[in-house]
């Protein structure tokens, strides 16, 4: 009875399996609307979709208006000092000097009705901003738009970048997991003929080759330009100390070597005292600055902090309890907690990092591509530093 | 009479064979209701899933079955994939991969020797041995993800996600050998049982003559071994090793294997249903995912299956002490002839 029942077992599965081996593959992208028709009602959606804004009444999307300037590339820049602002070049650039491979050509039949499906990293009120304002914008093409999250695991991450191949979508939006995981990815996607477009974390420059474009902020170069407010408010000179993004993604290089090696030649009287990677809870962080401020002392006069919400929370009460509020905190941006840090000074200066911002330019960059239009390798957002002086204009926060 | 005896026997094997009950189950309400489930793809892309945290379901059920637990295994999937690429570009893959298998054999040897002679209790051993792996894999690391980008490791990458036969790459045709083989020695070789015997009755295993000691030992090393083989397979296949690589894998194959039948208390499971659960489990998040459901509902379903499993193995239990309460005398003869 037990054999038999073992025999059932096994032949229900080997047939279903079997009969799945013979199934049709995933479905065809959905381009019902294709055509010049499509095309011109695309491109008449444009003026609709510049009059968007994000949940802190800012423009939805601002590109970069100057774009940014690509210094030459040094001939080894990791044979460079890590000090060296040129050191960072693959990773600050990359995608600048790519070489694009099997890239599919624009079907210029208008954005309309196309399938986009976005993957991201993982859950977080970020992310669910990000996705808010990615929707915004594929509502107003009536795009048929999924996003999905992998909940920060690879393996999870890489099983459904094959589920969205297998469902054939016109489009791929992907905010690799990793820099370093991205190259495997992309190419696996190009392979398959799906076009890609990544967005927010920088991957490796491989990865660049294989994608149609990368939109997102312009890490480095934020925090090159927060780094100047910081070291003019410090008189350009003092300690100070770090507290860096979680190791291997692109923001840890960015927030960190970033200033670092911009101060170098800026402000060379600032002494790196201490850099340190907590993670993202308040009381890890809170810990970490008093333990920096016993044994620094007077020494320490800055702080830098990879994210402005526990991160900037744990900075600020532990100042709080040592009476150390002459010490001038940065922050990547801009969250709620973050925000209102600013507003009553506990933090001097964060970056603008829109959310809804950096979803909503993925879709529109997906748009001008369905729409025809030539793109450049590399879309930023725009740079902007918030102080006190301007804080109010961006509330209500995004996340 | 009959009739009563038919529904226990039915009764029994849906308990028996729940896990492939469920199995069934799934797949069918996802072939009807998922979009783009049944195709060759898809289930080629639910296999590779599959392939990593089956591997390692292996070693996990062994532990289980000798009545231990072992969280390291998750770091130790990371470790292996570390030690596997961080060593490519020096010795290539040909002497890196094996190490990195020795390695996780190692760590199981260490963990196996701690709980068995030192007599430390296995959570607390592996809780350690968890803790330890993480710091050393960042200070190997620095902190970064490692990568290979070379043309040699991409054509490995490629090689182990093509499929040898339909729906079956390199990958998954070694976790679905391993489980096949682990489940014919476990079943049907004296020495095989005697893991069974470890975990179900110490008492009887040191009657028997059966080196307790050795047997957890050997369980130990078997689940290293196969959560480094589950690792550095996937980061070849990922040209990459992330340092959170296995973080989710301990939740997932725990899951998993008690929903497959193994006892947390020893003495019972199957390789072959951890397998089985493993590919479960991610047929229905693929298949949750194509429904256009979010993350959070996954997880809230797979607690659902875990807690009503664990509720379910405590209630019968439950009717077993009551059965045995009600017929005291039954308890009486068996302590006579013991």
């Amino acid at each position: 009875m037990k054999k038999s029942f073992s025999l059932l077992v096994v032949l229900v599965l080997a047939l279903t399996f079997a009969g799945a081996v013979f199934a049709n593959g995933g479905s065809e992208s959905s381009t019902d609307a294709a055509g010049s028709g499509n095309l011109e009602a695309s491109l008449a959606l444009a003026g609709q979709v510049d009059a968007l804004t994000a949940a802190d009444g800012q423009p939805l999307i601002k590109v970069s208006g100057t774009g940014r300037e690509v210094p030459a590339r040094p001939a080894d820049p990791e044979a460079l000092p890590e000090d060296n602002p040129l050191h960072w070049w693959d990773m600050e650039f990359a995608g600048w000097n790519s070489t694009k491979k099997n890239i599919p050509d624009s079907p210029k039949d208008g954005a309309i009705g196309k399938k986009v499906i976005m993957i991201v990293h993982g859950d977080h009120p970020w992310t669910t901003a990000c996705i808010n304002g990615a929707t915004k914008v594929a509502d107003v093409y009536n795009m048929d738009f999924k996003a999905l999250s992998p909940n920060w695991d690879l393996a999870v991450q890489n099983q459904m970048i094959d589920q969205a191949i297998n469902e054939r979508p016109d489009l791929l939006l992907l905010i690799p997991l990793d820099a370093k995981t991205a190259p495997q990815q992309a190419r696996k996607i190009n392979q398959a003929g799906v076009p890609l477009i990544m967005f927010n974390t920088l991957p490796e420059a491989e990865a660049m080759d294989y994608c149609i474009a990368w939109t997102g902020p312009d890490d480095f170069g934020q925090f090159r330009k927060l780094s100047h407010l910081w070291a003019d408010k410090l008189g350009k000179e003092g300690g100070v100390a770090y507290i860096q993004h979680a190791p291997g993604g692109s923001p840890y290089f960015a927030r960190y070597w970033g200033p670092r090696s911009e101060l170098a030649e800026y402000a060379p009287g600032i002494k790196v005292l201490d850099a340190q990677a907590p993670g993202f809870e308040a009381d890890k962080t809170q810990q970490l600055v008093s333990d920096w401020l016993t044994r620094f002392g007077d020494e320490i006069v800055g702080i830098c902090a990879a994210d402005d919400s526990a991160q900037g929370l744990g900075i600020s009460e532990a100042l709080k309890k040592a009476g150390r509020e002459d010490i001038v905190v940065i922050a990547a941006g801009n969250s709620k907690q973050g925000m209102d840090l600013v507003k009553s000074g506990d933090i001097y200066a964060i970056t603008y990092q829109t959310a809804e911002g950096d979803g909503a330019l993925a879709v529109k960059t997906a748009a001008d591509w369905f729409n025809g239009e030539e793109l450049p390798p590399v879309r930023y957002l725009p740079q902007h530093m918030i102080t006190i002086d301007d804080v109010e204009d961006f509330y209500p926060p995004q996340w | 009479m009959r009739n009563k005896i038919n529904k226990k026997q039915i009764l029994s094997l849906g308990d028996r064979y729940r896990i492939y009950v469920l199995f069934v189950l799934v797949f069918v309400v996802m072939t009807l209701f998922a979009p783009h489930f049944f195709n060759a793809w898809n289930l080629t892309s639910i296999m590779k899933t599959v392939a990593m945290n089956g591997t390692v379901a292996i070693g996990f059920t062994i532990i289980l079955i000798v009545g231990q637990l072992d969280l390291s295994i998750g770091t130790i999937i990371t470790f292996a994939a570390v030690i596997g690429l961080g060593l490519k570009d020096a010795v290539g893959y040909g002497v890196s991969v094996p190490l990195a298998i020795i390695a996780g054999g190692l760590i199981g040897l260490i963990n196996g020797l701690l709980v068995a002679k030192v007599k430390i209790n296995s959570f607390i051993v592996t809780l350690g041995m968890l803790t330890a792996l993480q710091g050393a894999i960042y200070t190997i690391t620095g902190g970064n993800t490692i990568a290979v980008t070379d043309d040699q490791a991409f054509a490995i990458s490629d090689w182990l996600q093509h499929q040898i036969v339909p729906m079956l790459t390199p990958r998954v045709i070694i976790a679905i050998v391993l489980v096949v083989s682990f489940s014919i020695f476990l079943r049907r070789t004296r020495k095989g049982r005697n893991f069974f015997m470890v975990g179900g009755n110490s008492k009887t295993a040191w009657l028997a003559g059966v080196d307790s000691d050795k047997y957890t030992i050997v369980a130990f090393v078997i689940s290293g071994v196969m959560a480094a083989i589950g690792g550095i397979l996937f980061a070849m296949e990922s040209a990459a090793a992330t340092l959170n690589l296995g973080t989710n894998s301990l939740m997932y194959v725990l899951s998993a294997t008690i929903i497959g039948g193994t006892s947390m208390a020893g003495g019972k499971g199957g390789v072959f249903r951890s397998f089985i659960a493993v590919l479960t489990l991610t047929t229905l998040y693929n298949g949750i995912v194509l429904l256009g459901l979010g993350n959070e509902v996954q997880i809230f379903i797979s607690g659902i299956i875990l807690a009503s499993v664990i509720l379910y193995e405590a209630f019968v239990e439950y009717r077993h002490d009551k059965v045995v309460g009600q017929r005291p005398e039954l308890l009486k003869e068996l302590n006579t002839i013991q």
